[in-house]
């Protein structure tokens, strides 16, 4: 028994963990980071943490646009590009920015022997060459018009403390040019970070931040409303009246850079091939009221595969379809198809915010026009994986896209390029659809850096997937949050929580 | 014995390989982890290149192989997601789960041995009737909906203790009683039974004619007979105990394996999944040995050969 008291005394004498009060803002995710490495991950969680930590050679803003940080780049012709690095920055451990440093991240991105989960983003680059102290020169082997948004994914690491520590424990232990500071890491407990007052753009306004993983939704809540953290992430629809109704915190949206939609197997003889019958499925779907009465209105519908936020969208060829079961009946009617026709369609559960709901009210809409769409509902890992093998057992399929490069290309080639270019590239893994002009506007838009062209073309672009329907187009998502009163904060539609933006008045 | 001892450690090899196996085949077949490991619109060129990296373009028996050879050197790959050893992030996680689970069993072996001795002594009076029920109640409740009514009543509504997370002893309160609550009803029913029919045997009956002292006999004729199912029965809900940790630790975001686990297997990070699997597998083998030599010790009869 004596040794018992002494075991409880013993764990009594632990320390007790993060508390939301004071200068210190708790932030409460669903999973901890995977690692701190700021290029090698590819989860917004993680993100999360490490965009307090780094900062990217460009940083993006809340509207979705880009603006020069830890530098400037211009285009010198088609191919080369002329950086310029910010003077007077330095990291964590005193070490300095300049040209080397910046040089010593692109050969880590770009090394061929040992790739890293962000060195997708920059593969056009053919070589990087220092020119000056802050100077480099950039070359790449064809256009690169994404090069600038794509500098968002950019974020800086040390050269010196990487090639004395070692790769492994600068993912543990990491130093950046960011506002705050590395403190600790409690693997899936909580990870402290601390003021840097020496941050180059400015003091940050709240001391500490603490993130803490917490995976079970209506845990995070209960932790919101009794002041225990400060900002939750994914909060539910189904918990935004409780949240307002506490006194301690609200519910704050943005509309995030997710569309959500139905893809069509439009290559099959059935009648998914057929135009008008896609236009059909999207006039007999009602948007508004899946947003209303699925998501608890935190949607906006819209008619294209872009969001405002994105490059190239355009408001008028965007605009979503009506809702007009007379007029998808007619040309269900006019396709040969009057009593309707039978299809199947999946969806993923869990994976966007009430997936399964959605796709079951598409469902029961289409029916009210005599469609009759067999719903088959997966895991997401393997629904996933069906998708990029292309080995799809449905004739549709629910799947979100979230464009974080704010580029149209991004989705317009990615999801719906179908390889008819000659000498250009061959279909892209996602995409079903097949319009010779689309695919030559799209691949243009690859090759000009000027951005006035781009514009025009995914214009032309658009107007031919307003006419093919490739999809049932749905709406743009919105991210939820639960933030504690006391703090002045507001969501961004990149889903990164930036602890720099964020204030505590009490 | 000695012998013994021995044999039953090399079927804990044979024990550990079959699990090895079995978790490099499920997640063989559960399909290619290279898909969720790159941005959704990374191109097949950047998938091709990972999978040649991680070695995934072999053919199933040269994984297989690879796999077996590491193994036998106690070296599970590292992470798909961090990049760190898979052990060595499995062990870590070990030591909160080891924790709550050995909280989760002193608690219930402290309320649920004293709780079926007291029913069967008091056989047929209300407190026999009152305990029973409370066990039976214990067993049926779901560890989800009992963790997310402690939580609400302590944590939400008599801030008396905190809702998630790890660090002091305070933290540990409600997902002990959460973990521990099933194998508390086990205990209490099963000494209940054990004590009854060990109050009604023989040796019992002489050590009463004998003017032993009742708390004498109860305790030490009639339960340490008792005992062997009980043991028998902790053994076993050590399995449980890890296994309901998976749930408690979500709800409690207790920084534990269960919960780690849970996450690797839907990102499909084959090394840490395997890593967690043999540890398990050796863990719970280890476990039934400790229990089948505590036989010995409780009762003398036994003989292992």
């Amino acid at each position: 028994m004596r040794k018992i008291t002494l075991l409880v005394l013993f764990i009594l004498g632990a320390s007790f963990s993060a508390w939301a009060a004071g200068d210190t803002l708790v932030i409460a995710q669903g999973v901890d980071a995977t690692t701190l490495d700021p290029v090698n991950h590819q989860e917004t969680p993680t993100g999360n943490v490490t965009s307090n930590i780094f900062d990217n050679f460009y940083r993006r803003l809340p509207n979705g646009k880009y603006q020069p940080w830890l530098g400037e780049v211009k285009a010198l012709d088609n191919l080369t590009w002329e950086m310029t690095v910010r003077k007077g920055v330095k990291f964590h451990d005193g070490e300095e920015l300049n040209a080397d440093v910046i040089k010593f991240n692109f050969d880590r991105l770009l090394n061929p022997d040992k790739p890293l989960k962000y060195s997708t983003y920059f593969k056009p680059i053919k070589s990087v060459e220092v020119v000056g102290p802050y100077k480099l020169k950039i070359t790449t082997s064809k256009p690169f018009p994404l090069f600038l948004t794509r500098l968002t994914y950019f974020w800086v690491v040390p050269k010196k403390y990487i090639e004395d520590k070692g790769a492994a424990y600068f993912a543990n232990h990491p130093v950046g040019t960011g506002p705050y500071k590395f403190v600790k890491w409690i693997k899936d407990q909580e990870i402290d970070l601390a003021a840097n007052e020496d941050y180059w753009a400015g003091k940050p306004k709240i001391k500490k931040v603490v993130f803490r993983p917490i995976p079970e939704a209506s845990s995070r809540v209960a932790e919101l409303v009794t002041g225990g953290v400060d900002i939750i992430t994914n909060l539910a629809p189904e918990a935004i009246d409780s949240v307002n109704a506490s006194g301690v915190a609200e519910a704050r949206t943005v509309p995030s850079i997710r569309n959500i939609f139905v893809e069509l197997d439009v290559k099959g003889k059935g009648p998914l091939h057929d135009p008008k019958v896609r236009l059909a499925l999207n006039y007999a779907v009602d948007k508004e009221s899946i947003i209303k009465h699925v998501l608890g209105g935190n949607g906006t519908a819209v008619g294209c595969p872009l969001n405002t936020y994105m490059f190239g969208y355009d408001e008028d060829l965007c605009k979503p379809f009506p809702y007009d079961p007379a007029k998808a009946k007619k040309l269900l009617a006019e396709a040969g198809y009057p009593n309707g026709f039978s299809f199947t369609m999946g969806s993923p559960s869990g994976r966007y915010l009430n997936d399964r709901q959605v796709a079951e009210a598409v469902v029961g809409q289409l029916a009210k026009v005599g469609v009759k769409a067999d719903l088959r509902v997966q895991e997401w890992s393997s629904y996933v994986g069906q998708i990029l093998q292309r080995k799809i057992p449905t004739d549709a399929w629910l799947i979100g896209w979230g464009n974080a490069q704010f580029d149209a290309d991004n989705t317009l080639f990615t999801l719906l390029y179908g390889g008819n270019v000659k000498g250009g590239p061959k279909r892209t893994v996602f995409s079903y659809f097949s319009d010779p002009q689309f695919d030559e506007y799209v691949l243009q838009a690859q090759s000009v850096v000027d951005q006035s062209k781009r514009q025009e073309l995914y214009k032309k672009a658009l107007e031919r997937v307003r006419a093919g329907a490739p999809w049932i187009f749905l709406y743009q998502q919105e991210d939820i949050y639960g933030v504690n009163k006391r703090v002045k904060w507001q969501p961004r539609p990149d889903e990164l929580i930036w602890a720099f933006d964020a204030e505590i008045v009490k | 014995m000695l012998t013994y001892i021995i044999r039953r450690l090399l079927l804990v090899i044979i024990v550990v390989w079959g699990a090895a196996t079995l978790a490099f085949g499920l997640l063989y077949l559960s399909g290619d982890p290279v898909n969720l490991l790159l941005p959704l619109d990374a191109g097949q060129e950047a998938r091709a290149e990972l999978r040649h990296a991680y070695g995934f373009d072999q053919p199933i028996y040269v994984q297989y192989g690879r796999y077996l050879l590491k193994l036998i050197h106690g070296d599970f790959g590292t992470s798909l997601r961090s990049e760190e050893p898979a052990l060595g992030l499995v062990l870590v996680r070990m030591g909160p789960t080891l924790l709550l689970a050995g909280w989760g069993l002193l608690f219930a072996v402290l309320l649920g041995v004293p709780a079926g001795v007291v029913a069967a002594v008091r056989k047929g009076s209300l407190v026999e009737l009152l305990t029973m029920t409370l066990a039976l109640l214990g067993q049926s409740v779901p560890v989800f909906w009992l963790g997310l009514m402690l939580i609400l009543v302590f944590g939400l509504r008599l801030h008396w203790l905190p809702i998630s997370g790890a660090g002091s002893w305070k933290h540990l309160i409600l997902p002990t009683i959460t973990v521990g609550t099933f194998v508390t009803a086990s205990i209490a029913r099963l000494t209940r039974s054990g004590v009854i029919q060990e109050l009604r045997s023989d040796h019992v009956r002489t050590a009463r004619a004998k003017g032993l002292a009742g708390r004498v006999v109860v305790y030490k004729h009639a339960l340490r007979n008792a005992a062997i199912p009980v043991v028998t029965i902790i053994g076993l809900q050590l399995g449980a105990l890890l296994s309901g940790a998976v749930i408690t630790e979500t709800i409690f975001a207790w920084p534990g394996i269960g919960r780690f686990v849970l996450i690797a297997v839907s990102q499909r990070d084959f090394p840490v999944v395997q890593a967690t699997v043999v540890v398990f597998a050796l863990l719970l083998a280890f476990v039934n040995l400790i229990v089948d030599l505590a036989y010995l010790w409780l009762d003398p009869r036994v003989r292992y050969s």
